[in-house]
């Protein structure tokens, strides 16, 4: 049944979403971090999404051929290799022999507007949701 | 299953809706995958003809401008299609309620309105 496909769809797309939330607060949280296990100061990370193929019950394994009604997942977290930004902190226990201080290049307006996107994806989805629910309780109510 | 013409075309116009539903469930979730494009399910020119139970095809929908990673899903297309979708299953699915609700009436030979 086509509708319920439908669903899991829109569940494959509130997950991607979801996880570029988490990405983008991991950026937010780690703005001021100097230090990590890798040496260095946070870099910071953004995701990146690929369709996947959306497979709810045996039918669709088999039109899976067919490569219609892709879902959507998170085909890989890649890392922003910009420099570092130095700030002159002397006192700082990271700073380098001439007293600067490497910080994560992390733009909080950037991410910011990021978090909106990926917020207003996801209520998309739900709406999606909502609407596919609706049209299945329809079809149920023609058994009454 | 189906009563009469009627019935049938009905019940292939849900299954052309929700096919349509599920495509429009996808672009919303692709929204924002780099190089994905827009796709709509081709309207049958006749669901009348038995030719619309071999499934009917999805299509790349054209004429969509397409951002700089590629994508071209406009989110206000699709919310207008999500709720037209649905609101035509909504009516086709009343039409079906009234035209059993007459079946049953015939059965009860005009007693029960």
């Amino acid at each position: 049944m086509s509708l319920f496909t439908a669903i899991s769809i829109s569940a494959s797309g509130m997950e991607a979403q979801r996880s570029r939330a988490e990405i983008i607060t991991e950026n937010l949280a780690n703005a001021d971090t100097t230090r990590t296990p890798e040496g260095g100061p946070y870099k910071r990370k953004d995701t990146v999404f690929t369709t996947s193929p959306v497979q709810y019950s045996f039918t669709d394994v088999l039109s899976a051929a067919s490569g219609q009604n892709d879902g959507v997942a998170v085909s890989d977290v890649t890392i922003d290799d910009r420099e570092p930004e130095r700030r002159y902190m002397p006192g700082h226990p990271d700073a380098d022999p001439q007293g600067y201080v490497a910080f994560p290049r992390v733009n909080p307006a950037e991410e910011m507007v990021d978090l909106l996107s990926a917020s207003r994806g996801y209520q998309a989805n739900v709406a999606a949701i909502s609407a596919v629910k609706d049209m299945i309780a329809r079809s149920i109510d023609l058994f009454r | 299953m189906s009563l009469d013409q009627t019935g049938l075309e009905l019940g292939r116009f849900l299954s052309y809706l929700s096919q349509r539903q599920e495509v429009i469930a996808s672009n919303i979730a692709n929204a924002d995958t780099p190089g994905y494009l827009t796709r709509d399910v081709e309207i049958p020119a006749d669901f009348s003809s038995a030719l619309f139970d071999a499934g009917s095809s999805v299509v790349e929908e054209p004429g969509l401008v397409s951002r700089n990673d590629g994508n071209n899903v406009s989110i206000d297309r699709e919310a207008r299609l999500l709720s037209d979708t649905s609101l035509k299953f909504n009516l086709a699915t009343q039409m079906i309620r009234a035209e059993l609700k007459s079946l049953r009436s015939a059965i009860d030979e005009g007693r029960s309105s």
